[in-house]
């Protein structure tokens, strides 16, 4: 602080409420009010740098449209009501589908943008009532990656710091577009890069991140399967395969290498439109390299063969033995700030804190102790996040608890998860804005946004960061913490109103990753967690951040190999729909919008939705740059601006998912391990408006 | 001083844009610019040597001062000559002429840029780029 500056002025350190890159910041607060940022050049991950959406992180915390009072549903519109009110209704709602139809016909959604701390007493909230049903939005990204890295080697975490990057020779990075969705990754691909490393990335479409890229796989949607295991075909053959990490880490290579054999590069070729020869370079380039990281996201995770993509992309880099040391390991992308953590949280409905599982006796007798509660705790899996609508949709759900997520614009097939919303008898959302899931709501909460609270945020590279409340919140919106515990406390679960400090404590007794971390550790740098087949250790005691570098944490501590064959897309194109419309995102925006577009410097770059089309489609179809369009899938019709560009392929379309309207094109095919939904591709048409 | 553009760098993330418009009252100074989306460019002001735009401006609102090109906003008649001089299409105009003024020395877009594509330092980004096409003419071009 510069002298002379009057006392209220103060630096606040946070993490950035966006990305899962967890990119550090200061707040400048001036009597009160959040007037400014300040970069913070030693934050080890963004080095000071922020990208857009984090400049404009502010304007979200000032927005006029923030929700200041608890509203309850009265006719078509909203009446405000006083806490009071509110939480007794809430409990009551949640209180009388409990008693009527007892715990499994509640729904809990909670947040990969909320705490550690919220998501663990809400699923705690949800299980002390019996409920199984709870789930966050982690579902629609990463759902895969932990079903699907989990059965190769055990453990679904990224492997190395995202810093570790700049040490690899060679990156490959595969259905993500890491340069505008999380731009301090992509500082450090450019410093690898730099160095003289190799960039591969695999898109269907020219992004900024391909730019970086030495050689482009253009490979058309849904294919990446069919590129991966023309890959492995490659290496097998030439014998770059490491058979020193083979014979002593991993099980079942002859498998594998049997059920490459049809996945000859020409072969791949044919199915994925990248030509052989390119489909071989990349295998070599990677598989020679002396350190190759594996980078991926949403176009790997999000079809209906989302774990077979994630199991292939692990059978890559585990027959190349590409895992385990400085430069290599895999690198699966975190879209929200804290879907880690959420995960960890046990705000999944296949896992309790720190991945246990429900269908082992013992998770509910531990719980069960450490909570005291006298209902007993479900033993069993309940409904993910899409079930929880289709069962909605059916009946056999009755009230929902919906914290700081907005399925209405971020489910696949959006109309129906509409429809399941407004037959539940109760809804109750907690949230920072009044969302389109918001508007269908019987009662809702304001919440704190991230500066006006505290809590911790775990980064995609398992970096847990403590925010620390910069401002208050507008008008009498509470944080997330109180808002859960008083729910529970009227509904006699007997809990007292704790800091998220106190809430943390109790998750380090129960949570082993969690165990050895301190306030002091996450003030200064964070804490990044790992595990090993010994036990769990933090970084700062002992070694070195990246995981699996002795075993794998499996039964006999060997990764498995497993053969998984590419089946095309869940919906094909037709001459009614001949188009494959894929989407993703933009630098300045965000997930659903709630956030970006609200924000107007964000507005002012990317205002509309908009279409890409290849120039051919789009002189097929008389479309001209800028002209209004109709894309129209089996489920609906989305208005946008074309925008014409060599972007995209012949024959594919990209929407960004930001705007209203365009999860009503999507598909809900389901990935029948992870339950994540196909929401990559689509068959579409474009004509005029 | 200026600021540098390592064009290879630059991702069209548009941290310069948001960043240089929240301490410039809504108003950037730079404009990235996306060619044919196949690279990004950040552009502003190059305080040129022998700046064309304080030839242009008679009203002395723009002058050479030390190694920067300087914008004094209150002897500037809005007459927009200084956009029709400046080669690089890097002075914006909205009543009154404006541009890159480098933050008092402590340019935000080079703080905040994610990867290190706008730099102050000439020796740096010229190494960095020398050093690149020293391995590109190594490998030989394609």
């Amino acid at each position: 602080m510069k002298l002379g500056s009057p006392m209220s002025q103060a630096l606040v350190p946070t993490i950035c409420p966006y990305c899962g890159a967890g990119c550090g910041f200061y707040i400048k607060v001036e009597e009160g009010r959040a007037t400014g940022i300040k970069y913070m050049p030693d934050h080890p991950v963004s080095r000071g740098s922020l990208c857009s959406k984090g400049n404009a992180a502010l304007e979200v915390l000032r927005h006029p449209g923030r929700l200041q009072h608890p509203l309850k549903k009265s006719g078509s519109g909203f009446i405000p009501i006083s806490w009071e009110e509110a939480l007794d209704l809430a409990a009551e709602g949640l209180g009388q589908a409990l008693q009527d139809f007892g715990p499994q016909d509640l729904g809990f959604l909670g947040s990969s943008k909320c705490t550690n701390e919220e998501n663990y007493l809400f699923q705690k909230l949800a299980r002390s009532l019996g409920s199984p049903n709870v789930d966050n939005c982690a579902r629609l990204c990463h759902a895969s990656t932990v079903v699907g890295l989990g059965k190769s080697m055990g453990a679904c975490a990224t492997t190395n710091p995202v810093s570790d990057l700049a040490n690899s020779r060679c990156i490959f990075i595969i259905g993500s577009n890491l340069a505008e969705n999380h731009p301090a990754v992509a500082r450090w691909v450019l410093e690898a890069k730099d160095a003289g490393s190799t960039i591969i990335v695999a898109d269907p479409r020219r992004t900024p991140t391909s730019w970086l890229a030495e050689i482009f796989l253009q490979i058309k949607p849904g294919t990446d399967l069919a590129l991966l295991n023309g890959m492995m075909h490659v290496i097998v053959e030439e014998n770059l395969f490491n058979r020193k990490f083979l014979e002593e880490r991993t099980r079942g290579f002859e498998a594998l290498a049997d059920s490459l054999k049809e996945y000859t590069p020409e072969r791949a070729a044919a199915i994925t439109g990248v030509p052989a020869g390119d489909i071989m370079r990349a295998a070599r380039a990677y598989a020679r390299s002396p350190a190759s990281a594996t980078v991926y996201s949403m176009g790997v995770t999000q079809h209906a063969g989302g774990t077979d993509n994630v199991q292939a992309l692990a059978n890559l880099f585990l027959i190349c033995g590409h895992i385990g040391r400085p430069g290599t390991g895999i690198f699966p992308l975190r879209g929200q700030n804290n879907v880690q953590g959420a995960c960890d949280m046990g705000t999944l409905t296949e896992f309790y804190p720190g991945y246990r599982r429900p269908e082992d006796p013992r998770t509910p007798e531990i719980f069960g102790q450490a909570w005291g509660g006298s209902r007993r705790l479900p033993g069993h899996c309940g409904l993910t996040a899409l079930e929880m609508m289709d069962a909605s949709r059916e009946g056999r759900l009755r009230a929902m608890y919906i914290m700081g997520e907005d399925p209405v614009n971020s489910d696949p097939h959006a109309s129906r998860t509409r429809e399941a919303l407004e037959a539940l008898d109760f809804l109750v959302v907690q949230d920072i804005f009044l969302t389109d899931t918001a508007r269908l709501a019987d009662v809702v909460l304001p919440a704190a946004a991230w500066a006006e609270k505290e809590g911790t945020f775990t980064s995609t590279e398992r970096r847990v960061q403590w925010i620390c409340r910069a401002v208050s919140p507008p008008g009498e919106a509470r944080p997330d913490l109180w808002i859960v515990t008083e729910i529970a406390r009227r509904m006699d679960l007997g809990w007292e109103q704790r800091t998220a400090e106190e809430v943390l404590e109790e998750i380090k007794s129960l949570v082993p990753t969690y165990r050895a971390l301190s306030r002091e550790m996450l003030r200064r740098e964070g804490f990044i967690w790992i595990h090993s087949t010994e036990g769990y250790y933090p970084t700062r005691r002992k070694g070195s951040p990246i995981l699996h570098q002795a075993g794998f944490p499996t039964p006999d501590g060997k990764a498995l190999l497993a053969p998984v064959h590419y089946r095309p897309p869940a919906e094909e194109t037709s001459p009614e729909r001949p188009l494959f419309l894929t989407t993703g995102r933009l630098g300045a925006h965000y997930n659903a919008g709630s956030m970006t577009l609200r924000s107007p410097s964000l507005l002012d770059i990317e205002p509309q939705l908009f279409v890409e089309l290849n120039p051919s489609d789009a002189l097929a179809r008389g479309i001209g740059d800028g002209d209004g369009v109709v894309v129209h899938t089996a489920r609906g019709d989305a208005h946008a601006l074309a925008r014409i560009t060599e972007r995209v392929a012949s024959g594919v379309v990209f929407l960004p998912f930001h705007f209203p309207g365009v999860n009503a094109l999507t598909l809900d095919v389901r990935d029948p391990q992870a339950k994540i939904p196909e929401l990559k591709v689509a068959a579409c048409d474009v004509r005029r408006a | 001083m200026s600021v540098f553009v390592d064009q290879e760098r630059c991702i069209a993330c548009h941290a310069c844009e948001v960043a240089c418009k929240r301490l410039h009252g809504g108003k950037s100074n730079v404009s990235l610019q996306i060619v044919d989306g196949k690279a990004a460019l950040p552009l502003l002001c190059r305080q040129c040597e022998k700046p064309a735009c304080v030839a242009a401006c008679y009203a002395g609102a723009l002058v050479k001062e030390s190694d920067a090109v300087a914008f004094h906003a209150e002897k500037c008649t809005g007459c927009d000559l200084c956009l029709l001089a400046c080669p690089f299409g890097v002075i914006w105009s909205e009543k009154l002429a404006y541009k890159c003024d480098l933050c008092s020395g402590e340019p935000v877009c080079v703080a905040t840029c994610p990867t290190g594509a706008l730099a102050e330092d000439y020796q740096a980004v010229t190494q960095v780029i020398r050093s690149r096409a020293a391995r590109a003419f190594r490998r030989g071009f394609r």
